[in-house]
């Protein structure tokens, strides 16, 4: 289904989504977040400086609660996500390439039944990136795209006054038929100028990764190498990189205690992260990944190596944000530009 | 002011072991009557008071976070007082500066034969306390 | 003016004279224009070493990092590491040095002056700049980028970060060699000045602030992390203290001290930064790195300035001051406020 839409009509199409709690990115405090939309949207962000992962993998999610009181079996009870249908707007490629990497994670082997109960009820509107938006971007080195639909229900196309709005899934038809009476069939010129944005969206200049395909081979060559630790001298181990990837999805898993007589608390999944010193540190007090260079190694081969091996993709989608936001300059791009390069 | 008719508030109280701890007790078996709402824990000296216990007591749920010790020039320890003073003077002011009400936490020093001024110095602070209502700014809300 | 080439030949007659094993500086990075740390061992490499308005890091963070490197491969240090080094980047060192981190001789401090200026905020280029900058440079009072479109020169003022403009000690005067011009005094902008303005607010609009800036805190601890003064092994709010063990029973695990919970939620979130800002009281000298490095634009500043006046205001003292003098929070007066005290 593909049809058009005028730019001042989009904010009638999202009050025509009844049922649906509908997000979109604005400015707040100074960066951009998904928010539930109040008031009128205009797509003009650049990306959002979090992903939209959390919508379906939440940082912190409660599994059930349990109490115990003295004499009686414990008593748990499962705590299931809301069932309120989220759709949101503005979601860049890179990010709905992003889902499709957590739904291979969350539902290939194992079922999440957590991950699931929330991601059947999201609904992604992609905007395809007529430009990068991002100094950093680099979705075309991870097989990607600035106008990709994977992982999207719908995919709006800038067109200067007005949205090319394409679906992609049985979802998106329904937000679409939701408002029908709203879109424009596209006429040829529509098609034309289309086809225009997309091929000069595709012939923006990129970052880029050299030689990507033969990465997970020449990742796996340099296991030992001295590089990573070289590379890695400047991290500080904080979280960003890891907390702000549409694709980083190491979790852990606490009991919370609310109270003592009776013993009670939450069960609950807290993401984790591998930069963090202490994310494989063991009771004995080893830690098998002790140095930066170690923690390094595993983001980037896990991106770039183990997750090829294990699901045929490279898990990043080239987004940008652990470059941008990296608070010493570690810079993914140039990690895997150099270890390849040294692999020879 | 949720509930005022009813409503008890929770106070942790740190008491140094040498004078307060000891006034408390005296408090208590000159049978005087002040109110049941502080929780003592009896703390080596005033100067062990890391700023963590304070802000962790208010995590945990109480409502009032008073911390107890001897009068100055007679620490077990010297300067223990000296050092809580300057301490506690610097997280008192940062948890009125992120909005917290200056009256949910308190110090005072009570020597062990203060046992009437332990009374009355909890007695004040339930009062002060009550119409505040409950603390949730800092308290955890794990659900 | 501060000509790059002086460090750069000081560095590499150091390293060639052995007399440091490493210099700790910074070098043009791969994303844009800014610069990133770097630590050089050989006379060769110190041409790589630049000085412009992206110098942002407080590089006193991996003297720390070297002092835990050798005390963990339990390695004699030999000469000393050198560290280039901005006004508010030295009384880091100082402080480190206070606490007895290491000792003045195994540091040789490269001191360079900010003299009128200070490092770029980059949030505030937006709009200012056309197109994505690949080099900056001081100019005088100035600050000079290369775009895509040509060079284009700002104000400094008009891009500073804030806590530079508030700055007024841009002289590292802690140093063994130092370039640029003692500014010390300067007053771009008063000190404390946003403090003084947040704290006109009552205080149930000052908490409605702190309450959304801690709801938004996604716990990456990049403000920790990027800290020379957080240098625990390990941190109070990691809960790695405990093991558990399979004899461990849940009643014993229930009633350990949990001082905060992982999960990124308000109360913990808030217990988290206030430790963290009574932690830094008297210690913290205002490089501003944890307000710059945070993702999601949480004024962490206003915390540790808060803490940094009353020690000013109250007791007299100012952090980085002195290798020999006490720390604020191990040392009193007299004379010190009581009054709040029954």
């Amino acid at each position: 289904m593909e049809k058009i839409l005028h730019k001042e009509r989009i904010d009638d199409w999202i009050s025509a989504l009844t049922g649906w709690e509908v997000l979109s990115p604005a400015l707040e405090d100074g960066i951009w977040a998904y928010r539930p939309v109040s008031g009128a949207v205009r797509l003009d962000h650049p990306n959002t400086t979090q992903p939209p992962k959390g919508l379906a993998f939440p940082q912190r999610e409660v599994f059930f609660s349990f109490e115990q009181i003295k004499g009686e079996a414990p008593r748990l009870t499962q705590i299931l996500p809301d069932t309120v249908q989220r759709a949101v707007f503005g979601v860049r490629p890179c990010d709905g390439r992003g889902a499709v990497r957590m739904d291979r994670v969350f539902g290939d082997h194992v079922e999440d039944t957590y991950y699931q109960a929330r991601r059947k009820n999201v609904a992604y509107v992609g905007l395809a990136c007529n430009q990068p938006p991002s100094a950093n971007c680099f979705c075309l080195s991870v097989g990607g795209s600035p106008v990709s639909t994977d992982g999207l229900d719908v995919l709006l196309t800038d067109l200067g006054d007005r949205y090319f709005v394409a679906a992609v899934t049985e979802t998106g038809k329904a937000l679409m038929t939701a408002a029908n009476s709203l879109f424009d069939e596209p006429a040829d010129a529509d098609r034309q100028q289309l086809k225009s944005v997309h091929t000069e969206a595709l012939a923006q200049p990129q970052r880029a990764v050299h030689n990507p395909d033969a990465v997970p081979a020449k990742l796996k060559a340099s296991f030992k190498s001295p590089l990573w630790e070289e590379l890695a001298r400047a991290c500080i181990g904080c979280g960003i990189c890891t907390f702000l990837c549409p694709t980083c999805h190491c979790f852990d898993i606490n009991d919370e205690v609310t109270g003592s007589a009776p013993l009670k608390g939450n069960r609950v999944r807290t993401w984790d992260n591998c930069q963090f010193p202490d994310f494989t540190m063991h009771t004995s007090g080893h830690n098998p990944r002790p140095t930066v260079g170690a923690r390094l190694r595993q983001r980037v081969c896990h991106k770039f190596q183990y997750f090829p091996e294990n699901f045929g993709m490279p898990q990043c989608t080239g987004c940008g944000r652990c470059i941008s936001e990296c608070p010493v300059g570690i810079d993914i791009v140039s990690v895997v530009n150099k270890v390849v390069e040294h692999a020879g | 002011m949720s509930e005022p008719e009813t409503y008890e508030p929770k106070i942790v109280a740190f008491l140094c072991k040498w004078c307060s701890s000891a006034g408390s007790d005296l408090a208590g078996v000159s049978r005087i009557q002040y109110p049941a709402n502080a929780t003592p824990i009896t703390v080596p000296c005033s100067g062990s008071i890391s700023p963590l216990y304070i802000l962790s007591a208010f995590n945990k749920g109480a409502d009032g976070v008073l911390l107890s010790g001897c009068h100055i020039g007679d620490c077990h320890y010297i300067e223990g007082n000296y050092l809580a003073r300057r301490k506690i003077y610097l997280i008192k002011e940062l948890l009125e500066f992120v909005g917290v009400e200056p009256d949910r936490f308190r110090m005072s020093w009570v020597s062990a034969a203060e046992g009437a001024k332990y009374a009355q110095v909890v007695k004040d602070f339930v009062a002060d306390l009550k119409p505040l209502g409950p603390q949730d700014k800092l308290k955890a809300d794990r659900t | 003016m501060i000509n790059v080439r002086d460090i750069r030949d000081a560095a590499r007659d150091l390293l060639a004279k052995g007399e440091v094993r490493a210099v700790i500086g910074y070098r043009r990075g791969s994303r844009g224009m800014a610069a990133e740390p770097v630590v050089i061992t050989a006379p060769e490499q110190a041409d790589e070493l630049v000085w412009d308005p992206t110098c942002f890091h407080n590089l006193a963070l991996y003297l720390v990092e070297d002092r835990k490197f050798l005390a963990h491969s339990r390695k004699a240090p030999g000469a000393p590491i050198a560290i280039i080094a901005k006004g508010c980047d030295a009384r880091a060192i100082v402080v480190l040095m206070q606490e007895h981190y290491f000792k003045r001789e195994e540091v040789y401090i490269i001191g360079v002056s900010c003299e009128g200026v200070g490092v770029l905020d980059e949030r505030k280029l937006a709009g200012h700049v056309p197109g994505t900058p690949t080099d900056a440079a001081f100019e005088g009072d100035d600050f000079v980028f290369t775009t895509p479109e040509g060079e284009k020169r700002l104000p400094a003022r008009e891009v500073m970060a804030d806590r530079c403009l508030e700055c007024r000690a841009p002289f590292p005067k802690e140093h063994n060699v130092v370039f640029g011009e003692d500014k010390t005094g300067r007053e771009l902008a008063a000190p404390f000045a946003a403090l003084a303005r947040f704290e006109e607010q009552g205080a149930t609009e000052r908490w409605d602030f702190w309450r959304r800036q801690f709801e938004r805190c996604i716990r990456c601890f990049a403000c920790r992390s990027v800290c020379p003064m957080c240098y625990c092994d390990e941190c109070v709010v990691d809960s790695i203290t405990f093991p558990v063990a399979p004899e461990t029973t849940a009643d014993e695990k229930a009633n350990r001290i949990r001082w905060i919970e992982r999960s990124a939620v308000r109360s913990e979130n808030i217990t988290y930064h206030m430790t963290r800002a009574m932690h830094l009281a008297g210690r913290c000298i205002d490089c501003g790195e944890c307000e710059r490095v945070c993702p999601v634009n949480i004024p962490l500043r206003l915390l540790n300035n808060k803490m940094e006046r009353e020690a000013r205001e109250r007791f007299g003292y100012e952090p980085g001051a002195s290798i020999g003098a006490a720390s604020l929070v191990a040392s009193f007066n007299d004379s010190d406020p009581g009054s709040f005290i029954r």
